[in-house]
């Protein structure tokens, strides 16, 4: 599989939060993921999509994918113009805690993920980059 | 080089032809520590691969008892005093072992303690050749790591019992080790239903909190399915280690064995028929 | 979108759910408020969820559910959570999810099962 798919897809409304789901399990289940893998990616894609919805409104989610020596992997990018987050370290600490409020969602995709990069800025809005790579 | 280095009757250099040659032969061998020690263990000669493997110079080495090479546990043991005693038995003594360096440094070593006697069977002294091991060592644990993970990877979780798997664990749980065992463990009970799921760690000798906190999770993931772990081959030793590293053991039945585990099993099978039974 | 209409069955004092495969928010949250109400309409003592199909159980299910179960035991009743697939269980594990006090089981039989001989034992107390 060495041509590079790619796609874009705008969350404006909360019904998004399942479309997203079943776009990156179309392009996870593509690329060759096993369930296991589609199962922690779309996972994590509806933590952070929600993200957007709840507190930025709307955004995009990019996703792409990646051919790094002979590694293929799956990129999602999420976008949004929102609060930001004051203090991402903050964020990456807050665990789940079921009924004690909306937790990010940050460190759970990042545990799921192979990868993470967050960007925010307060009052511009934030950017999370998440990889995951096929096992050989 | 593992022949004989040399016959007890004669002496390395009446084998060599030549006190000079046998001399420079060596001094050129850097791999192999060569020592010369008097029929007392005093060293009598120092060779380059000696300087080498064991971080003396000859100046410093000369007069001292060979029992310096040897670690504290085993000099107390008077191993340094019987090795000279089997080479002067029966000619020669070969062992592997491990040595120490003058910077106290460990390496494991080959050592072969030959008895040197003349013409008449006087016991004139030893020599002494030591080969490090230290990296073939490496590699062999190395191997042997690697093929237990192959073995576990090829040893399949299996359905021992209608209603019961087994999965063994074998060497220590990373996390990604920890993913894929999860994964063929639970894929196991859904396929073939199995309500009880024997893990046997018999085969992890020591356990440490990563290996631990990844077992307490795989034993939820059980749990979320609708299946109930039960833990054998738990030794003595290992089950203190789990209490001693706060890992609550309270509702996690452990076994000794894989049998007795197995007999829970079929109690827990049994209690279930009977409950479904008493509800109609 | 009008959420997904979920299956709510009223089966000898009990109510059996059983969950959509990919389930919006909303429809989630319904799910909560359907069960309360039919717990409290039709006095049951148990909840079945079933959540054989369910492909993808992030935060905010995980969270529902185990609200749902509070609420549920509030009710004087008890929760079996039924046929969770092994991939979501991997998944939900290494994001630290639970499930409240819920009860487990492989698939709804034995979800029905449990619940009876459980009720029972709780009568008994």
């Amino acid at each position: 599989m060495n041509e590079s798919h790619q796609g874009e897809f705008r969350i404006t409304s909360e019904n998004d939060i399942v479309m997203a789901r079943k776009v990156v399990r179309d392009a996870a289940t593509t690329l060759g993921f096993g369930i296991t893998d589609v199962t922690r990616i779309v996972t994590a894609a509806s933590e952070l999509t929600r993200n957007i919805y709840h507190y930025a409104k709307s955004g995009v989610m990019h996703w792409r994918s990646l051919n790094q020596d002979a590694s293929v992997g799956l990129e999602l990018t999420f976008e949004d113009s929102g609060p930001g987050i004051p203090d991402v370290e903050k964020a990456m600490e807050m665990g789940f805690s079921t009924g004690k409020g909306l937790g990010l969602g940050l460190p759970g995709s990042k545990r799921l993920m192979d990868e993470m990069t967050i960007e925010s800025t307060v009052g511009k809005g934030t950017t999370v980059v998440v990889r995951k790579w096929l096992k050989q | 080089m593992k022949k004989d280095m040399n016959t007890p009757s004669k002496s390395p250099a009446t084998v060599l032809g030549s006190e000079e040659s046998f001399r420079l032969l060596v001094e050129s061998l850097k791999d192999y520590a060569i020592v010369m020690l008097d029929p007392g263990g005093h060293v009598a000669s120092w060779n380059a691969g000696a300087e080498r493997f064991k971080g003396y110079r000859a100046e410093e080495i000369i007069g001292q008892h060979f029992s310096c090479f040897y670690p504290a546990e085993a000099v107390q043991r008077g191993r340094p005093e019987q090795e000279l005693k089997a080479a002067a038995k029966d000619g020669r003594f070969e062992d592997d072992g491990w040595r120490v360096r003058k910077d106290g440094k460990k390496f494991w070593a080959n050592v072969i303690i030959s008895a040197l006697r003349d013409k008449d069977g006087t016991l004139r002294g030893f020599s002494k050749v030591t080969r490090d091991l230290t990296e073939r060592k490496q590699a062999e644990e190395q191997i042997q790591q690697q093929s237990r993970e192959i073995m576990e990877l090829s040893t399949p979780v299996m359905q021992v019992w209608q209603g019961v798997v087994v999965a063994p664990l074998i060497g220590s749980l990373d996390s990604n080790r920890t993913q894929q065992f999860m994964e063929r463990l639970l894929n196991s009970i859904v396929e073939t239903n199995s309500p009880v799921a024997l893990v046997d760690i018999t085969g992890v000798p020591t356990i440490d909190t990563q290996t631990a906190q990844h077992l307490v999770e795989t034993i939820s993931a059980v749990r979320l399915l609708g299946a109930q772990v039960v833990l054998t081959g738990v030794r003595p030793a290992i089950a203190q280690t789990l209490v001693h590293l706060g890992i609550d053991l309270s509702d996690i039945i452990t076994r000794a064995s894989l049998s007795a585990g197995l007999q829970v099993a079929l109690d827990i099978l049994k209690l279930q028929v009977v409950s479904k039974d008493s509800n109609h | 979108m009008v959420s997904e209409s979920i299956s709510v069955i009223k089966l000898r004092g009990l109510l059996l759910v059983t969950v959509p495969p990919d389930p919006d928010d909303e429809t989630v949250s319904a799910l909560q408020e359907q069960v309360l109400q039919a717990m409290a309409q039709h006095d049951c003592k148990g909840l079945v969820l079933d959540i054989s199909t369910v492909q993808t159980l992030d935060s905010f299910f995980a969270r529902t559910v185990a609200e749902t179960v509070q609420m549920v035991a509030l009710m004087g009743g008890r929760t079996v959570l039924a046929g969770m697939r092994a991939s979501v269980a991997v998944t939900a594990t290494q994001l630290g999810l639970t499930v409240g006090n819920s009860l487990t089981a492989l698939n709804v039989d034995r979800a029905l099962d449990l619940l009876n001989s459980t009720l029972s034992k709780d009568l008994r107390l």
